[in-house]
């Protein structure tokens, strides 16, 4: 069997998954018909005060009242669909769910005031995007930096007390953090906003190149700190000059007056750390026993007996070795970091998917559950599917199986 | 941590019976307490001594209301007149959150019983409070907030009194008062806080509640009934609120959040460890199922788990609590069937195809054993020490779903968890800043928080002593 053949079976059951998945959420999100029989009888309610407050309507005989009325309900329930067998109306929901064509919502509008589901999703998707990719990159930067500290450093004090801060911190799920650190460094300390996108009102709209100075600055600093790691130790100069302009340039950003984007990144900070804290201690963690368990290996002690330098035995031999597993975890955590955003973005009122779920479920708005549900999976599979691909290039045991 | 928390869970069942429960979701259990009140301890802080709810028991109760009735006779209608007199200390350097007087009142249909009330301060002042008609026959009690904006109370007559005497000892005047207290349509758009009022020193400072000096020492109140009947009576009690509470202050319904936290220890030690056991054990078994079969069977379990992680969890979990409000055990029960297979069930296969491999398997197989029995005897027995430290990883997770789903108000409305806390503290505004209270309130969210995250770190760290003890690599080097 070949890497093609394990690829498309892979996909084909992806694809059942997701087909089921979404069947599953459809309906549940119509609470088993329950939804259907919330909206006819509010639909009853309603056309019955409005007739009650018709005066024609009242000087009409009650049989005739009683016709007119029907006649009206059922045209309404016609027009809304909500007169279908259950069975014929979920697998259609779940036919256009999949075709992405995700109709319109009941309740919900989007910033600009447009019902149709995927304008809401999109209007949102961003926002969630850009606060946990940057929130779990960072954390895992800093997880594998640490955890390979940790393993070189393995059974010192300092890795005993990071292993125990690694345990402890990513059980406990990002909006916990969340809530802690508005009390103690929103409302504390006063540093940071407690919440929301921006402040309100907003500040005066800047270019988009205003939003990259302390995208910058992390770049020059990595930069910096990295190529010191290549270079001959008269050089190191350099790096550190980099690693400083990229400490000025975010001295300059914080100094420099309050635009738009800087507004936004300042509200981002709280709900971006407290993800990242609660994230980073299982990639420390994973990392610190992956490449102790690869130093075991004999390889590796050929490689330091070959009078290798300690840190390039880690980059070049550990590392690799022990990263396949890494990128399933990275993979695995940045697909569930997006369901977990749910409560995370409630908690810091950040209008992102993960608020817009919880807006859409608490006012019972089904087709933007769907739509939400839908997007959540697809994320989900198409994660996985990513994951195998690389797996497959990546491992040699499935690449064996093309010969 | 562990052994703290056991305890915890054993011992609050017996001191705080389930009946305190109960109680919590009954708003008049808790009439007694201040409303979103701090710690008591927390006046370290703030150097200064806070008050404490001061309750004055009504009259046959030690301590109780003094109480004088007469009853009389002239030509022909009977009178009857109480009076009822109480006087307390009070010492603290802040004003009191509120004071509220309860009534309970016997009397005819006559119109016209009445009720007046007075105070007393320690510099010999006496402020006539109000005059008022007892709606509410005894035993139910009328209250009257002599410090609430509520359009009920006879607290309007209580402003102007409180203005009254301000003008009639020079302290301010009509003007002034109109300017610092506007009003429109006779409503307060700010009202005057009476308390600062009440118990300030006389002098300009009182018009200001950010300068008025408490005035320390005996105050009382003094009730004149009189009504129309032989059997007219009346009685009272009254209580003045601190701002400080317990060991961990109230919330917005005057509830001892101690309570709550004392309980939420052994609901979350019960329902996590309930969920971790059965879905960890669950998954084990299918694991190992799964990978001692191996053929049919090993496929269909490894495509349920792949299956069930793709499946969006949380989303749908929500999704049921909005549309069915399920209660504890519902909830336990529908994440344990959310959780039958997972990552567990891949790590105990794997580690079920190494053993398979063992000359134990081999000899017992060479005497016969049957598959099941081989499973049951064998296998599972060698797996289990690694299913103890999933179990023990396992826990905080289950922890941490209840205290989400309750935070979102999803969870079991009538136990207070942590989560139930923490989500009432956020939807009542703790994680805001206001004037009252420029830090939010802290302790609402500050001490649930504490509770889940000691909890699970307590659990995380055992699961972590087991992966050491079971994992030789990550002890030694």
């Amino acid at each position: 069997m070949g890497v093609g053949r394990y690829l498309a079976r892979r996909a084909l059951f992806l694809a059942i998954t997701f087909v089921i998945a979404i069947y599953v959420t459809v309906v549940i999100a119509n609470g088993f018909g329950k939804v259907d029989e919330i909206l006819k009888a509010q639909i009853y309610q309603d056309l019955k005060q409005a007739y009650a407050r018709n005066p024609a309507y009242n000087r009409l005989p009650p049989e005739e009242q009683a016709r007119q009325f029907n006649i009206t309900y059922n045209a309404t329930i016609e027009a809304q669909g909500l007169n279908e067998q259950f069975l014929p109306k979920t697998i259609r929901y779940t036919a256009s769910a999949l075709q992405l064509k995700l109709g319109r919502a009941t309740q919900l509008r989007s910033g600009d005031g447009s019902a149709s589901v995927s304008a809401i999703i999109f209007e949102r998707l961003p926002r969630s995007l850009v606060l946990f990719t940057v929130a779990n990159v960072i954390a895992a930067v800093v997880g594998i930096w640490l955890g390979l500290w940790m393993a070189r450093k393995a059974l010192s004090p300092f890795d005993r007390g990071m292993t125990v801060l690694s345990v402890t911190t990513f059980v406990v799920p990002p909006w916990v953090y969340g809530i802690l650190f508005i009390l103690v460094f929103g409302f504390g300390l006063k540093v940071f906003p407690s919440g929301g996108l921006t402040s309100v009102p907003p500040p005066p709209p800047a270019p988009l190149s205003a939003a990259f100075p302390p995208l910058i600055a992390i770049g020059l600093a990595l930069a910096g700190y990295l190529a010191n790691k290549h270079v001959r130790t008269k050089y190191r100069l350099i790096g550190y000059g980099v690693m400083a302009a990229a400490a000025a340039v975010l001295v300059a950003w914080i100094l420099a007056p309050y635009d738009y984007f800087k507004d936004l990144e300042w509200h981002m900070i709280l709900p971006a750390t407290a993800v990242a804290f609660s994230v980073f201690g299982s990639w420390s963690y994973t990392t610190r026993n992956l490449v102790l368990q690869v130093m075991d290996e004999d390889f590796v002690f050929a490689a330091r007996a070959r009078g290798l330098k300690e840190r390039d035995v880690l980059s070049k031999y550990v590392l690799r070795t022990a990263s396949p597993p890494i990128v399933t975890s990275l993979a695995l955590t940045l697909a569930a970091a997006w369901t977990g955003a749910i409560i995370t973005e409630t908690v810091f009122n950040y209008p992102g998917l993960g608020a817009l779920f919880f807006e859409a479920i608490s006012l019972q708005d089904a087709p933007v559950v769907i739509g939400l549900t839908t997007m959540y999976a697809l994320l989900l599979v198409v994660t996985v599917f990513l994951l195998d691909l690389t797996y497959s290039l990546l491992d040699p045991r499935i690449k064996a199986l093309r010969r | 941590m562990l052994g703290f928390l056991i305890l915890l869970a054993v011992f609050v069942p017996i001191l705080a019976p389930y009946n305190v429960v109960q109680a919590w979701n009954d708003p008049g259990a808790w009439t007694n307490n201040p409303k979103l009140a701090a710690p008591e301890w927390s006046e370290i802080f703030s150097g200064k001594h806070l008050p404490r709810t001061i309750l004055l028991a009504s009259n046959g109760e030690p301590g109780g209301f003094d109480k004088v009735r007469i009853s009389f006779n002239v030509s022909g209608q009977t009178y009857t007149i109480v009076v009822l007199r109480k006087s307390f200390s009070f010492q603290f350097d802040t004003f009191p959150s509120e004071i509220k007087l309860f009534m309970t009142a016997v009397f005819g249909n006559a119109t016209g019983t009445q009720i007046r009330v007075f105070w007393d301060r320690p510099d010999g002042q006496e402020i006539h409070l109000f005059d008022g008609n007892p709606s509410v026959r005894a035993p139910y009690e009328n209250t009257y907030s002599l410090t609430g904006p509520s359009f009920k109370d006879p607290s309007y007559a209580v402003y102007s009194s409180v203005r009254d005497w301000l003008i009639a000892k020079n302290v301010t005047n009509q003007t002034e008062w109109a300017s610092l207290y506007p009003t429109s349509g006779g409503i307060y758009q700010n009202p005057p806080q009476t308390q600062t009022m009440l118990m300030g020193r006389l002098n300009r400072t009182i018009l200001d509640p950010e300068t008025a000096e408490v005035l320390k020492g005996n105050y009382s109140f003094r009730i004149e009934f009189s009504g129309f009947t032989p059997t007219d009576d009346a009685n009272a009690r009254a209580v003045v609120y601190g701002t400080v509470f317990g060991l961990a202050g109230t919330d917005y319904e005057g509830r001892d959040l101690l309570v709550a936290l004392l309980w939420g220890a052994p609901v979350a030690l019960a329902f996590g460890v309930a969920g971790a056991l059965a879905s960890v054990l669950i998954q084990t078994i299918l694991g190992a199922i799964s990978g001692w079969y191996g053929g049919f069977i090993d496929e269909f379990v490894q495509r349920t788990a792949d299956f069930y992680l793709i499946i969006p969890t949380l989303p749908i979990l929500i999704l049921l609590g909005i549309l069915y409000h399920l209660g504890i055990l519902l909830i336990l029960f529908v994440l344990v069937v959310f959780g039958v297979v997972g990552a567990t069930t891949k790590v105990v296969r794997s580690i079920v195809l190494q053993v398979k491999e063992e000359q134990f398997i081999e000899a017992a197989r060479s005497y016969g054993a049957s598959r099941s029995r081989i499973l049951f005897r064998y296998i599972l027995p060698r797996v289990m020490p690694y299913t103890f430290a999933l179990i023990a990883l396992t826990v905080p997770a289950f922890i941490f779903l209840e205290a989400s789903l309750s935070f979102l108000g999803l969870g079991d409305p009538s136990l207070p968890t942590w989560g139930h806390i923490l989500g009432d503290a956020y939807t009542q505004g703790a994680l805001f800043a206001s004037r009252a209270y420029p830090t939010g309130l802290w302790w609402w969210v500050f001490f649930p928080a504490a509770g889940i995250i000691f909890t699970t770190v307590a659990f995380a760290l055992l699961g972590y002593a087991f992966d050491k003890v079971l994992n030789p690599r990550l002890r030694e080097q």
